[in-house]
C-alpha cells in the first residue's frame, strides 16, 4: 500500500506497475456524509462502475446518488409466501382431506378422518397452517435472499487489509473504485477522488 | 445529508388554509342538514324503532371510531416519543377533538330512552325503552318472550342494568372528553408559546391516557354493540372495535393530509415518506390487524362449535348476509392486502387516496355487519345448517338503501362540517413542536 503523494508519482494504467502485488484498487476517505453522497454522485456521472461506498451508518440519499436501483428482494418475498400459503394448503388438504396417494420418493396416503363433524376439506381449520408456512417461507427468503444478493457471506475482501479502513464502522466515510473498472487509471482516479474532497486517497492491494 | 427542513416554509401561507377549509366546512353543513333530514323522514314513514335504533348506532360508531383512531394516533406518538409523526399529527388531533361534542347525540337519545323505560306503564303497553336496542334493559319482556335467554340474561344484570349502563356511557365520554382536550388544546397551544414542556408533559400522560383509551372502547364496545345480544359474548369484540377505530381513523388522516396538500397547503413539509408511513399504518391495523383478530374470533368459535356461541355468526351466514359477508373478507383484507402491499401505491397520493376512502367505506360496512342482523328464531328446531339457510334464505341486508345512506351519508358530513371548522381555525401542522424539523427531514430507509 503506497500513498498517492504528488500527481506525477505514478504514470499510466495500474496494470503496467512494476509491482508483486496486484493493485486492487483505491480507497478514498470523506469526512462526512453530506461529502459522502457528493462525492458518490460524481463518481456515477464520471461513468465508473465497480466502485462502492462504505459508511458506518445507512446514509439518506446514497443509493439515489450512486444509481443503485431499489432491490427487487420484496417481490422474491412476496412470491415466496403465495408458494408458502400453497404448499401449505396443499400439504393439509392432501393429509387430511383426501385419501388419494402420491409418490414422494416411497408411496404416501392420505389419511381422511373426521373431527368434530367438521367437513374433511374444511379451510378455516387450515388457516393458521397456510399462515404460518407463508410467514416461513417469506421470512427466510428475505434472510436468504438479503444474503444472495448482497453475494454474502464473502469470506475475505482487499479493502479489510487497509488499516485505516476500520473507521468504516465507526466514523470514517469511504469510497472505493477498482483497478478492473475500465475508467480506472490510478494518477487520473486518484486525483479525481481528490478534487472531490477526500482527505486521503490510498492504493489497495489484492 | 438534505437540510432542507431549515428552510421548510412555516409561516401562514403555507401552515394555514382557514378560508379554503371554511369554504368546506360550509359545504358539509348543509349536506348534513338535508341528508339528514332526509334520515329522519324515511325513519319516521319507515316505522320500524329497532331497525332506525341500529342504523343510528351503526353512523354515530362510525363517526366515533374515527375521532378515537385520531386519539389512539396522536397519544401513541406522544408515548413513543415518535419523530416523524409530527407533521402529519395535527389532522389525528383535530378529529380526535371531536371527541368534545360527540356525546351530544349518543347521551341525549340513551338519556332519553332511559327515561321513558323507567316511567310506569299499564302492563302490555308497548311503550319506548332502551330496550329498542337492548334487550336486557326490559327483563319482563324477555322473561315472557324468550325464557331461556332470560335466564341467562338474569344473571348478568348487575352489570347489564339500565342505570349503570347510562352511568358507564357518560364516563366513556368524560374519559374520551378530558383526553381529547388535554391534547388538542395542548399541540395547539405550543404553536403559540413553543418550547418543549408542553412535549414533555403530553409524553408523561400518554402513557395513563393509553390504558384509560383500551379500557373504555372495549367495554363501550361491549355495552353498547355485543350486548345488542345479551347471551353472545366474545372476548374479541373490544379488540374488533379497536380495529375499525384505526382502519376508519387512520384513512381518515391519510385523506385529510392528501386534500390540504390539494389545497396547496403544507408544501416542503409533509412529503411522500409520510404518505408511505399513513399507508402503512392503515395497512397494518386496517387491512392485517383486523383480519388477524377478526379470523381468529371466528375460527375460535367455529372449531368450538358451541350453539350459543355459534348463533352470532349463523346470523350473518344466511340470506343475503353470506355475500355480504363475502363482501368484507374480500373487500376488508384480500382486494387492499394485494393492493396496498406495494411501496408505490403508499407514497402516491392517488392511490393511496383511492385506498383511503375504500377502508373508510368498508369501516362503515363493518359496524353495519356487526350491529344490524339479527339472530334468526328457532334455531333450535333446525338440525342441519342447510336446513337453517333454506329457513332464512329470505333474510335481506338492507345496506344498500336510501335510508342506510342519507343516515350514515349525514352523520359523516356533521363530523366532516366539524372537523374542518377545527382546521379551519389552527395551524394544519405543529409548527413549534421541537420535534418538527426531525419530521420533516424523514426519509423512510
Amino acid at each position: 500500500m503506497t500513498t498517492i503523494a504528488t500527481p506525477s508519482s505514478t504514470s499510466g494504467p495500474a496494470s503496467t506497475e512494476p509491482s508483486v502485488a496486484q493493485t486492487w484498487g483505491l480507497v478514498a476517505r470523506f469526512a462526512n456524509p453530506a461529502d459522502l453522497v457528493h462525492a458518490a454522485h460524481e463518481v456515477r456521472k464520471t461513468g465508473y462502475r465497480y466502485w462502492d461506498c462504505h459508511s458506518p451508518f445507512p446514509v439518506h440519499g446514497i443509493d439515489p446518488a450512486m444509481g443503485i436501483n431499489r432491490t427487487i428482494l420484496p417481490v422474491v418475498v412476496f412470491a415466496a409466501g403465495a408458494t408458502g400459503c400453497t404448499l401449505g394448503f396443499l400439504l393439509q388438504a392432501f393429509t387430511n382431506s383426501f385419501g388419494s396417494s402420491i409418490w414422494a420418493l416411497v408411496w404416501v396416503t392420505g389419511y381422511p378422518f373426521m373431527i368434530s363433524g367438521k367437513p374433511l376439506l374444511s379451510v378455516p381449520a387450515f388457516v393458521p397452517v397456510m399462515f404460518e408456512v407463508t410467514i416461513l417461507f417469506s421470512a427466510l427468503t428475505a434472510a436468504f435472499g438479503m444474503l444472495a444478493f448482497n453475494q454474502l457471506p464473502e469470506l475475505y475482501h482487499p479493502l479489510l487489509k487497509h488499516p485505516g479502513f476500520g473507521r468504516a464502522t465507526d466514523d470514517g466515510f469511504f469510497i472505493s473504485i477498482e483497478a478492473r473498472d475500465p475508467q480506472f487509471l490510478r494518477s487520473k482516479t486518484g486525483e479525481f477522488l481528490k478534487s472531490l474532497g477526500a482527505s486521503s486517497v490510498e492504493v489497495v492491494e489484492s | 445529508m438534505s437540510h432542507s427542513h431549515d428552510h421548510a416554509d412555516l409561516t401562514p401561507s403555507n401552515t394555514r388554509a382557514d378560508a379554503a377549509i371554511a369554504r368546506i366546512a360550509g359545504r358539509m353543513l348543509p349536506a348534513a342538514v338535508v341528508l339528514l333530514a332526509a334520515a329522519a323522514w324515511l325513519a319516521w314513514k319507515g316505522g320500524h324503532a329497532n331497525a332506525t335504533a341500529k342504523l343510528y348506532l351503526v353512523s354515530f360508531t362510525f363517526i366515533l371510531a374515527i375521532s378515537l383512531g385520531g386519539l389512539f394516533f396522536t397519544m401513541i406518538q406522544f408515548l413513543t416519543r415518535a419523530g416523524w409523526s409530527v407533521a402529519v399529527r395535527r389532522p389525528a388531533e383535530a378529529l380526535a377533538a371531536n371527541l368534545r361534542w360527540l356525546w351530544i347525540p349518543f347521551m341525549l337519545p340513551l338519556l332519553w330512552l332511559w327515561w321513558k323505560g323507567g316511567q310506569h306503564h299499564e302492563p302490555g303497553a308497548h311503550a319506548l325503552g332502551l330496550d329498542v336496542l337492548w334487550p336486557w334493559a326490559n327483563l319482563e319482556h324477555m322473561q315472557q318472550h324468550e325464557p331461556a335467554e332470560y335466564e341467562n340474561v338474569l344473571k348478568k344484570a348487575g352489570w347489564l342494568n339500565p342505570n349503570f349502563f347510562v352511568l358507564r356511557a357518560a364516563i366513556y365520554f368524560a374519559v374520551w372528553g378530558v383526553l381529547a382536550t388535554i391534547f388538542f388544546k395542548g399541540s395547539t397551544a405550543q404553536d403559540t408559546v413553543g418550547g418543549t414542556a408542553t412535549t414533555e408533559r403530553l409524553q408523561k400522560l400518554a402513557g395513563p391516557g393509553i390504558i384509560l383509551f383500551g379500557l373504555t372502547i372495549s367495554f363501550a364496545a361491549f355495552d353498547w354493540m355485543m350486548s345488542i345480544n345479551p347471551t353472545w359474548f366474545s372476548t374479541m369484540f373490544g379488540v374488533y372495535y379497536f380495529t375499525v377505530c384505526c382502519t376508519a381513523g387512520f384513512s381518515a388522516m391519510a385523506l385529510i393530509t392528501i386534500r390540504l396538500q390539494s389545497l396547496g397547503a403544507l408544501k416542503g413539509i409533509i412529503s411522500r415518506e409520510h404518505l408511505q408511513d399513513l399507508g402503512k399504518y392503515i395497512f397494518a391495523f386496517g387491512v392485517v390487524f383486523w383480519a388477524y383478530i377478526g379470523f381468529s374470533q371466528y375460527m375460535l368459535i367455529w372449531y368450538g362449535n358451541i350453539p350459543e356461541e355459534t348463533t352470532w355468526f349463523l346470523a350473518r351466514q344466511v340470506g343475503d348476509w353470506t355475500p355480504f359477508s363475502w363482501i368484507l373478507i374480500l373487500g376488508h383484507f384480500v382486494a387492499p392486502f394485494v393492493f396496498m402491499i406495494s411501496r408505490w401505491i403508499k407514497r402516491w397520493n392517488v392511490t393511496l387516496a383511492v385506498s383511503a376512502v375504500w377502508m373508510l367505506f368498508m369501516s362503515a360496512i363493518d359496524l353495519y355487519w356487526l350491529i344490524v342482523p339479527v339472530i334468526p328464531a328457532g334455531l333450535a328446531d333446525a338440525t342441519t345448517y342447510a336446513e337453517l339457510a333454506e329457513k332464512n334464505k329470505e333474510a335481506s341486508v338492507g345496506f344498500f338503501t336510501l335510508a342506510t345512506l342519507c343516515t350514515i351519508g349525514g352523520m359523516f358530513c356533521l363530523f366532516a362540517w366539524r372537523t374542518a371548522r377545527t382546521l379551519s381555525r389552527n395551524y394544519l401542522v405543529p409548527v413549534r413542536d421541537p420535534r418538527l424539523g426531525e419530521s420533516i427531514a424523514f426519509q423512510n430507509i
